[in-house]
């Protein structure tokens, strides 16, 4: 069973502010999809590799030659906030002792 | 009671590739920002990467210099967290699968030579950079982000933890830049952040094989950095175990100014990087041929070059160590030197004068170097106008030889002529003359001096002192 | 489409026409239907008009220049709105087109605009779209499908000749279902993902719809092909349109698996079907029972895989470059707030999924177990494969259903049981209108080809189309 507590740890690692209904909304059917996920587990899957990709390609290499990039204002000028040149974005809370 | 300390480090290294890891913009150190950015790096709504093949070429090349083993297949994977400068809120890395494993490098600790297992290596992303508006993050209102850096290759590094010192730490990791720079992978600039290095640092009772709690420590941007952190950080480490307390496993990033280590406080959960194979990029497979022709091409490791310097011309390990740390005086020193023979005289010119000068100016052509060493064999000049003739080198375009011709400095090679010269300096100090030979011995010296001024210095020095011990002798 | 050609090509009509037309047909039907989330009206004329003047000059660009499409809006259009259908990019333009995109434009194909769809295409319904629910042109109180219900609503109800969508678990063949039109999910890697943004980067394609199967087959032929900035199209072959033979169906192994014709599957649903089977036997193929007994865990293996990668896929969605920011003091709570406030329900429902099956502590359990079960999915289809050429099925249990019906998500996620498989292995499938209900609702056969088999695909179902023309199998 997945409680509130995994519910929140889930929405902050996600970063994903939620109502209270929503939490007790997601949590149902977190909980609803588990029961129905739970057909899944029984398989028996030993002999097997898992898929990752769903056809095996050869991936083609780029080679290392300059292109073109956008200009600044192309790059910046989607941005919320902007700064000099920059993004800008709030505080980084990562404190130390 | 004493402790043995167990060190491991993670060294993350900037492969030196015309363009970015997964798409194609430049990778310029220093440009305005945001200006080296495209819809890939900056993560814009279906953008999709594509691996540069000269990463994986340097990834493979850098693996091949550590000995490790290269794998044919490997896989991408996604790191999940978000971070300001990250643009896909994930990270394209190597987890499971990397390019390279089990390997290890040599190196000296004073005449030992150690070597420290590299656990594996592989290829990822960078992240952009952040400037915080007070120049820290820990008190800074707002930070600004710039892409330019986000999609540089990286090659990551990780040791067993089998190093047992700060100094070997530090040794180590020198060997390993000077490696990454033989191999022509980076340009190994750690001031521009092209080459760092977080360390794990444990103690455990000396002797004993049960590993302490391991400390994690970031932002070590320097040899210096790493050895004093990990020194304060095993002293700290003592401490808190000789006061009965127990080490807690974090994350400590080093203080330059204070000269300490601080805790990084995690605010609530543990991380979780959900990792998963990259959907975006299928598997990379390595052709034995492809690998095989980079292990055939594979430049001259630094350890390789120490040892022939020493057996191969002559030098010392002190010499042959310069050499090796500064490959560009290296590169001078082959092309002169001769194999087989001591070079020891070439050695000490380009440790010495030439090394000031070259560094503060850029070096030589080689040929021009040879051409001084070639008069000073032949006897042109003497030592001392040696070091005049290589000033002007740098500064004139003429060679060695033309400009002792201009500056009218070859050494006077007639006896008799110089005999001359001693004699009208003995004779216009005659006073003095007696004295010496009154038991003033001490006044040989301005003698030699006024006989040197009076041929302004091109006189072999040598030849001076005979021909002054000749006249000042006779007629006593 | 080949009718329009030659009225173009004898400038019996021009696109400028045809253009009007669409946008007259729009302006006359959307009030209902909702299939655009933009309307390009001056984009889309004044391409047409320059693809009238590329025909008078004697040089159109395609055989299709100055035919218009419309574009699902989770594919990037340059300069043109792209907002999947979320609150968080309602004003996002991208700055490049999506690989399709370009090709079709460079086919001289007029964009009339964006259409609806689910929320970042997550949904069978276009209910959960920020920009209101698509009506079904047969019945407005019903869904139309999703995703991509705009792109098969649009085309149904004659809007535009033909559009583009993405299917990642059936979201081109349950709309073209529902709406009773052709709708084609290429082979994994035979259409570029660039610029598609990404649900589930590892069963995501683009794909066509069509009131024909030529005509889907035509705009296939303008996308299909290797691209270099999707490295998993690469090895793909292009795509020339077909010379229709019906006589590809003598002789046919189609393989029709038992586990889609079991219970919960609408009866008037499969007595349509049924009936087209037996045409095709008819017409002297060869019907093989056969089994796909892992299918039964298609969906939660879907699910799960989907909700993981897609979880990956929308955390670029921070706020920081581009999308809707809602302003906090710190960058954390700036992410969260955004993305709660960004996001509609069902996206964030899926984003908590995938974010739990990928975590450390149930990645195991979930996510690679999901990844195993796929594996033998795979290895069920490749096995039918070598015993049959085609696998028909019907492409959805029921016709379409309600507006507000399905309120259990769980319930929703079983609109893709018979599709999901195709993107779970990679190959290509179908569907076609085979007829209608007793409510005079569409119901779709789905033609399941091996992977890279798109060509006997089309061919079959055209040979169905001409059957079901001919009135021989379509009343119910
Ligand atoms: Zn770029």
């Amino acid at each position: 069973m997945i409680d509130r507590q995994d519910v929140m740890r889930m929405a902050r690692l996600a970063r994903l502010e939620l109502s209270e209904e929503e939490i007790e909304l997601y949590q149902r059917d977190l909980n609803s999809f588990l029961v129905s996920g739970r057909k899944l587990q029984q398989v028996d899957v030993s002999k097997v590799e898992g898929t990752s990709h769903a056809v095996a390609v050869i991936g083609e290499l780029r080679p290392d030659v300059v292109g073109e990039s956008l200009p600044q204002e192309a790059v910046l000028g989607a941005g919320p906030q902007v700064f000099n040149g920059f993004f800008k974005v709030p505080r980084i809370v990562e404190g130390q002792e | 009671m004493k402790y043995d300390i167990v060190i491991g480090l993670e060294i993350h290294v900037a492969l030196l590739t015309e363009s970015k890891f997964l798409c194609s913009c430049a990778t310029a150190f220093g440009a305005p920002p945001n200006t080296q950015c495209c819809p890939v790096c900056l993560g814009l709504p279906g953008a999709l990467p594509l691996v540069n093949e000269q990463a994986v070429e340097y990834a493979v090349r850098a693996g091949l210099a550590l000995n490790c083993e290269i794998n044919h297949f490997s896989r991408f994977d996604r790191k999940n967290y978000f971070y300001p400068d990250l643009p896909k809120a994930y990270q394209i890395t190597q987890d499971v699968f990397p390019i390279c494993t089990n390997g290890y490098l040599e190196y000296y600790i004073d005449d030992v030579l150690r070597r420290t297992t590299i656990t594996r290596l592989h290829l990822e992303e960078e992240a952009g950079k952040l400037v915080h508006s007070s120049g820290s993050i820990v008190d800074s209102e707002y930070s600004l982000v710039d892409y330019n850096r986000a999609g540089i290759p990286l090659i990551e590094i990780v040791t067993a933890p089998d190093i047992t010192s700060p100094r070997q730490a530090r040794l180590f990791l020198e060997q390993l830049r000077l490696l990454m720079l033989y191999m022509g992978v980076s340009d190994t600039k750690m001031e521009e952040g092209s080459l760092r290095c977080d360390a794990n640092i444990s103690l455990k009772p000396a002797g004993s094989t049960v590993l302490g709690t391991k400390v994690e420590i970031k932002n070590l941007n320097s040899f210096r950095a790493l050895e004093r952190a990990l020194e304060y950080e095993a002293a700290r480490q003592s401490r808190v175990l000789e006061q009965g307390g127990e080490i807690k496993q974090e994350s400590r990033t080093w203080d330059e100014r204070s000269g300490r280590t601080l805790s990084m406080r995690s605010k609530g959960d543990a991380p979780d990087y959900r990792i998963f194979p990259e959907p975006d990029l299928p598997p990379l497979r390595l052709e034995p041929d492809w690998v095989f022709r980079i292990r055939e091409t594979l430049p001259e490791r630094p350890l390789e070059r120490l040892h022939r310097l020493e057996e191969s011309y002559g030098l010392s390990r002190y010499e042959s160590t310069f050499l090796v740390n500064y490959a560009d005086f290296c590169q001078v020193f082959l092309e002169l030197a001769e194999e087989g023979e001591d070079n020891t005289d070439l050695a000490n010119l380009l440790m010495g004068d030439y090394a000031r000068l070259a560094r503060e100016q850029g070096h030589l052509e080689p040929q021009r170097l040879a051409g001084l060493l070639q008069i000073l064999q032949e006897g042109l000049i003497t030592h001392n106008q040696g070091k005049a003739v290589l000033e002007e080198l740098f500064k004139s375009p003429l060679s060695a030889r033309e400009i002792v011709k201009e500056k009218g400095w070859e050494v006077l090679k007639d006896p008799a002529q110089l005999k001359g010269v001693v004699q009208q300096v003995l004779t216009a100090n005659s006073e003095l003359v007696e004295r010496y030979r009154g038991g003033e011995e001490k006044l040989w010296g301005f003698f030699v001096g006024q006989v040197m001024r009076t041929v302004q210095g091109k006189a072999d020095p040598q030849m001076v002192n005979e021909l002054l011990k000749g006249e000042l002798t006779q007629k006593s | 489409m080949r009718r329009l050609a030659e009225l173009l090509q004898s400038k019996q009509i021009s696109s400028t026409e045809i253009v009007r037309g669409c946008l007259e047909r729009i302006e006359e039907t959307e009030p209902v239907l909702n299939a655009f989330i933009t309307v390009d009206e001056e984009g889309a004329l004044a391409q047409a008009a320059a693809a009238d003047r590329r025909r008078a000059a004697g040089e159109p660009l395609s055989p299709w220049d100055g035919i218009p499409l419309a574009v699902k809006d989770n594919i990037s259009t340059s300069g043109l709105r792209t907002t999947c259908a979320s609150r968080f990019l309602r004003n996002y333009t991208p700055i490049f087109d999506a690989t399709v995109v370009e090709r079709v434009k460079r086919a001289g194909l007029p964009i009339v605009g964006k259409t609806n769809l689910d929320e970042f295409a997550m949904g069978s319904s276009t209910e959960y779209s920020a920009f209101g629910v698509t009506k079904n042109p047969h019945d407005p109180l019903r869904v139309a499908g999703g995703s991509s219900g705009g792109s098969a609503a649009a085309v149904a109800a004659e809007q535009v000749p033909w559009s583009l969508g993405t299917d990642t678990g059936g979201s081109i063949r349950q709309p073209a279902s529902f709406c009773g039109v052709v709708g084609l999910k290429p082979s994994y890697g035979r259409v570029s993902r660039y610029g598609a943004v990404a649900l589930a980067p590892s069963l995501d394609q683009v794909g066509t719809l069509a009131r024909k199967v030529e005509d889907a087959a035509i705009l296939f032929s303008l996308i299909a092909g290797a691209d270099p900035r999707d490295a998993v199209s690469a090895g793909a072959p292009g795509f020339p349109v077909p010379v229709w033979d019906d006589t590809v169906v003598r002789g046919l192994r189609v393989g029709v698996p038992e586990e889609f014709f079991s219970s919960g599957l609408n009866e008037e649903v499969e007595k349509a079907v049924k009936r087209a089977l037996q045409n095709l036997a008819d017409q002297g193929a060869v019907l093989q029972p056969i089994s796909l007994p892992t299918n039964e865990y298609a969906i939660d293996t879907y699910l799960t895989l989907v909700t993981a990668e897609a979880s990956s896929c929308l955390a670029r969605f921070d706020g920081v470059r581009y999308g809707e920011r809602v302003e906090a003091a710190d960058a954390n709570t700036m992410f969260a707030k955004s993305r709660g406030a960004g996001f509609g329900h069902e996206v964030k429902r899926r984003i908590m999924l995938g974010t739990y099956v990928l975590s450390a502590s149930h990645y195991e359990a979930y996510y690679e177990q999901a990844q195993k079960v796929r594996t033998l999915i795979k290895q069920d289809v490749a096995r039918a494969f070598q015993e049959v050429d085609v696998i028909v099925t019907p492409t959805t249990p029921t016709t379409a259903f309600k507006i507000g019906e399905k309120r259990n998500p769980l319930e929703m996620y079983l609109s893709d049981l018979y599709t999901a498989t195709a993107n779970l292995s990679g190959v290509c499938a179908l569907s076609l209108p085979c007829g209608v209900d007793s409510q005079g609702l569409p119901i779709g056969l789905q033609i399941i080809g091996d992977h890279f088999g798109e060509e006997l695909v089309f061919q079959v179902a055209h040979a169905v189309e001409e059957s079901v023309g001919r009135g021989t199998g379509s009343e119910v």
